[in-house]
C-alpha cells in the first residue's frame, strides 16, 4: 500500500508551472527522500499533500483520503516539522505541545501522558518547562518534533531537519528517524544533506523544475550514474575509434577518458608492493602522492581490477589501512539529474 | 467544544506572551496613556498664563478694576505693571513677554468724553499666543467697558452736566456688547471635542496594526503554519485570534476611557458602559479592517506598508481633529466612507450629548456593516497558504 499517491499533481501560479504532472508513489513506512534544488518544486509539492494549497489540476492521496475531498482527514494523518521551528516562542515545550494535542482533538486524560513520553522519546523533557526562545536549535527540533507527533501522524513531513545541528545532534536526531519509521510512521525527509538522505532513505525522489526526474533507491540511483557514465564513455570511445586521424594528444585523451580512480593508504610504503603493482595488468598507471597514498587509475569496465589489485599488495605483504574508489554518490547523481533537465530546458 | 477549546487557546498564548513580556504590558497601558497626553495636552489644552506687561499711567478706580480683572485672568501671566510704554513694547519687541497692555493717560478720567484707546501690543509672530491674546483682551475690555457705561450712564442720568452725546456714546457702547451665546451641550471645549475621538482612533490604530502582527506575523514564522495543518477551520483560527485581540483591546479602551477622566476631566454623558459598549463595536469593526488586509500578506514589513494608506487618512480625515463640516467637499465625502467617521460620531455622540446606544444607532449599524463586509472578505481571501 501507498501512503502518498499522486496523479499529474499540477500547480500554476499564473505563467509559472510550480509543479508539472507529479506522478509519485511513496510506500507506506518507508523514509522517502525528497530531494531538489531550490526552487524545484518540492515546497509547493508538500502544501498540496499537507492541504495548505489546492492543486491546479490532477490529484492526490495520502493515507488513502483524497487531499481536495477529506482534507481534514488527511490533516488528521499528518505531521509536519518544518525547517524553520514554528512553535510560539513565548509558550513553554509542554504548553506547544498541548496547544498542538488540542488542536488535534487529543483527549484530555491522555494528552499530557502521551507528550510526557513523547519528550521522553526524543530527550527533551529536561526542558518542558524551559520557554521556546531560550532552546538551542536541537532541542527546538526535538520540540518541534514532539509537537508534531502529539496526535500519532501516520506520515511525517521533515524539512531539513538537522540543518545547522551539530554532528552529535544530528545523530541523534537521525536515530530518531530511524526508531519513528520502526514505529511504523511513513516520513518523507526533504533534505539538501545528501549523506543523510544516503544514510536514512529507502527510496528516493529528485524533483527539478516541477518534475520528477529521478526516483529509486539511493544504491539504485548511484548503479544507474555508474551504468549511465560507462555507456556515455562507450559512446564517446566508439565515436573517436570511427574518425580516421586521431592525433598522439587524442589519443592519450582517450585513454584518461575510460579510467576510473582507486586509492589506498599502506601502513608502511615498500618498494616490492610499488613495483608489483606495476608489473600487474590491470593498472594502468600508478602515483604516490605526498601524504603516502598509492593512487592508481585502473579501466572504468575493468571489473577484475579491484580483486586483482588488492590480491597484488597482499601478496607482496602489504598491510592495507585504508581504501577507497571512485563511485558515484547521490550527490553526483543530483548534480546528473538535475543538470539535464536544465540542460533540456535552455535546449 | 473542541472549537471552543481552540478558540480558548488563542487567548490563553496571548495572555500568556503578554505575561511572559512585560514590556507589551507596559506598553498596552502606556501607549493609551500617552496618545491622550500628546492629543489632549499637545492640541486640546487651554492656553493659558501667557506672559504679559501692563502699562498703567493712570490712577482710579477703573485702573484698579482693569489690573484685577487682568491679574486674575488665567490667560495672563502679568510680568510686570509699569508706567514706561516704551520699555514695556521694547520688553515685546525682545520677546520677553507675548503682549503688553497699555493704558492711556486719561484711562480713568471720567469727564473726558474722548474714546480711551486702550492699546494691545502683540507679538503676532506667535499665532496661537497672539490670537487667544487678542480675543481674549477684546471680550475683557468688552466687559469692563459694559461696566464703565452702566456707571456712567447712571452718572449722567443724575447729572445734568454731562453731554448728550457722551451719554449716546456709551449707550451704544453697551448695546453693542450685548452677547449672548447659547450652548446647548454645554460649554464645550476643544479637549472634549478631541477625547471621544481619540478613543475612537487609538482603538483604530491598535486593532489594526495589532492584528497585522499577529496574522502576518505568525505567517511569516510559520506559526499560523502549524494551526492550518491541524483540522482546524480558518474561521477558528481567525475567531479565536480576534477573541484575544478583542479582550486586550477593551482592556485598553477601559484605561483610555479612565485616564480621559482623571488627566482631563471629561465628563461622560451617556456613561461609561455605553461608551465601552461603542469602543467594542468600533473595536471588531477595526480588528475585522485588520484580518481584511492582512488575509493575504506573507510578513509584517508588508502588512505595515498596506495598513497606512488606509489608517493614515482615516485619521486625519474622518474628524478626529476638526469638525468634517470645515472641510473641503471632496475630503467630506470620503470622511464618509471611514468607518472612523461613524464611530467617533457615536463617541461623541454618547460621551459629549448624553446620547443614547438607541440614538446612535445609525452608526453603530454601519460599524456593524463594515463589521461583516470586512470579516467576510477577510475569511474568503484568506488562505492557508503559508
Amino acid at each position: 500500500m501507498n501512503a502518498i499517491e499522486t496523479v499529474n499533481l499540477t500547480k500554476v501560479y499564473k505563467n509559472f508551472t510550480a509543479v508539472n504532472s507529479l506522478n509519485l508513489k511513496i510506500p507506506d513506512k518507508t523514509i522517502f527522500g525528497m530531494l531538489g534544488p531550490n526552487g524545484a518544486g518540492k515546497t509547493t509539492t508538500i502544501k498540496m499533500l499537507t492541504c495548505l494549497i489546492q492543486p491546479t489540476s490532477g490529484g492526490a492521496t495520502v493515507g488513502g483520503y483524497d487531499i481536495q475531498k477529506n482534507p481534514n482527514e488527511v490533516r488528521r494523518l499528518l505531521g509536519m516539522v518544518p525547517q524553520q521551528v514554528s512553535l510560539y516562542k513565548d509558550l513553554t515545550v509542554m504548553e506547544n505541545s498541548q496547544l498542538c494535542a488540542d488542536y488535534y482533538g487529543i483527549n484530555p486524560d491522555e494528552r499530557d501522558s502521551r507528550i510526557e513520553d513523547l519528550m521522553e522519546l526524543v530527550d527533551i523533557k529536561y526542558a518542558k518547562d524551559k520557554l521556546i526562545s531560550q532552546l538551542s536549535g536541537g532541542q527546538k527540533q526535538k520540540a518541534s518534533l514532539v509537537a508534531s507527533l502529539v496526535h500519532r501522524p501516520k506520515i511525517l513531513f521533515l524539512d531539513e531537519p538537522t540543518i545547522g545541528l551539530d554532528p552529535t545532534t544530528k545523530r541523534i536526531l537521525w536515530d530518531l528517524i530511524r526508531e519513528l519509521n520502526d514505529d511504523g510512521h511513513t516520513i518523507i525527509l526533504c533534505s539538501h544533506d545528501m549523506h543523510e538522505v544516503d544514510m536514512l532513505c529507502d527510496n528516493v525522489g529528485i524533483i527539478n523544475t516541477g518534475n520528477l526526474v529521478a526516483y529509486d533507491t539511493p544504491q539504485g540511483l548511484k548503479d544507474s550514474l555508474l551504468e549511465s557514465n560507462k555507456k556515455e564513455i562507450s559512446d564517446t570511445l566508439s565515436q573517436i575509434s570511427s574518425e580516421s586521424d586521431v592525433s598522439k594528444s587524442t589519443k592519450e585523451d582517450v585513454d584518461n577518458l575510460s579510467l576510473r580512480k582507486m586509492s589506498f593508504l599502506l601502513k608502511s610504503n615498500n618498494e616490492d608492493v610499488i613495483n608489483s603493482l606495476r608489473l600487474n595488468p590491470h593498472v594502468k598507471s600508478i602515483e604516490i602522492a605526498h601524504n603516502g597514498r598509492i593512487n592508481i587509475r585502473i579501466d572504468y569496465f575493468d571489473d577484475d581490477a579491484l580483486n586483482s589489485i588488492l590480491d597484488t599488495v597482499i601478496k607482496s605483504d602489504g598491510v592495507i589501512k585504508s581504501v577507497s574508489t571512485e563511485e558515484p554518490s547521490l550527490e553526483d547523481v543530483f548534480i546528473k539529474a538535475t543538470s539535464e533537465v536544465v540542460e533540456d530546458d535552455r535546449a | 467544544m473542541i472549537e471552543l477549546k481552540k478558540f480558548g487557546w488563542m487567548i490563553k498564548k496571548e495572555l500568556i506572551s503578554l505575561k511572559r513580556h512585560p514590556v507589551r504590558l507596559v506598553s498596552i497601558i502606556a501607549f493609551p496613556i500617552i496618545m491622550i497626553l500628546l492629543f489632549g495636552y499637545g492640541m486640546g489644552g487651554d492656553m493659558t498664563d501667557l506672559p504679559i506687561v501692563v502699562v498703567s499711567q493712570s490712577d482710579g478706580n477703573l485702573t484698579d478694576l482693569t489690573l484685577d480683572t487682568i491679574k486674575s485672568s488665567e490667560t495672563y501671566h502679568v510680568v510686570k505693571v509699569m508706567d514706561d510704554q516704551v520699555k514695556a513694547e521694547k520688553m515685546v519687541d525682545d520677546g520677553e513677554v507675548k503682549a503688553a497692555i497699555i493704558m492711556p493717560k486719561d484711562y480713568d478720567d471720567t469727564n473726558s468724553s474722548n474714546q480711551k484707546a486702550v492699546t494691545l501690543y502683540l507679538d503676532s509672530s506667535d499665532q496661537m499666543a497672539s490670537q487667544i491674546l487678542d480675543s481674549s483682551t477684546q471680550a475683557m475690555f468688552y466687559r469692563l467697558s459694559n461696566m464703565a457705561a452702566t456707571t456712567s450712564v447712571t452718572a449722567v442720568n443724575e447729572n445734568s452736566t454731562a453731554t448728550p452725546s457722551l451719554s449716546h456714546q456709551l449707550n451704544n457702547f453697551k448695546d453693542s456688547i450685548s452677547l449672548h451665546i447659547n450652548r446647548i451641550y454645554g460649554n464645550i471645549k476643544y479637549i472634549d471635542f478631541l477625547v471621544p475621538a481619540i478613543l475612537g482612533m487609538t482603538i483604530m490604530m491598535s486593532c489594526m496594526m495589532g492584528m497585522g502582527a499577529t496574522i502576518a506575523g505568525e505567517r511569516e514564522t510559520g506559526e499560523l503554519a502549524r494551526l492550518f495543518m491541524t483540522p482546524t477551520s480558518v474561521s477558528t483560527v481567525i475567531g479565536g485570534k480576534i477573541a484575544a485581540k478583542l479582550l486586550i483591546e477593551l482592556v485598553r479602551a477601559l484605561i483610555l476611557i479612565l485616564m480621559a477622566i482623571i488627566l482631563f476631566h471629561v465628563s461622560i454623558k451617556g456613561g461609561i458602559f455605553q461608551t465601552f459598549i461603542v469602543l467594542v463595536f468600533g473595536a471588531l469593526c477595526f480588528v475585522g479592517f485588520g484580518i481584511m488586509l492582512s488575509a493575504r500578506t506573507q510578513t509584517q514589513e508588508d502588512y505595515a506598508q498596506i495598513v497606512m494608506p488606509f489608517s493614515m487618512p482615516m485619521m486625519f480625515i474622518s474628524g478626529v481633529f476638526y469638525p468634517i463640516e470645515t472641510m473641503p467637499w471632496i475630503l467630506q465625502k470620503l470622511a464618509y466612507v471611514f468607518p472612523l467617521t461613524y464611530l467617533n460620531d457615536a463617541m461623541r455622540g454618547v460621551m459629549l450629548k448624553g446620547q443614547t446606544l438607541g440614538d446612535v444607532w445609525f452608526d453603530l449599524v454601519i460599524l456593524v456593516g463594515y463589521t461583516l463586509l470586512f470579516f467576510i472578505i477577510g475569511v474568503k481571501r484568506f488562505n492557508r497558504d503559508v
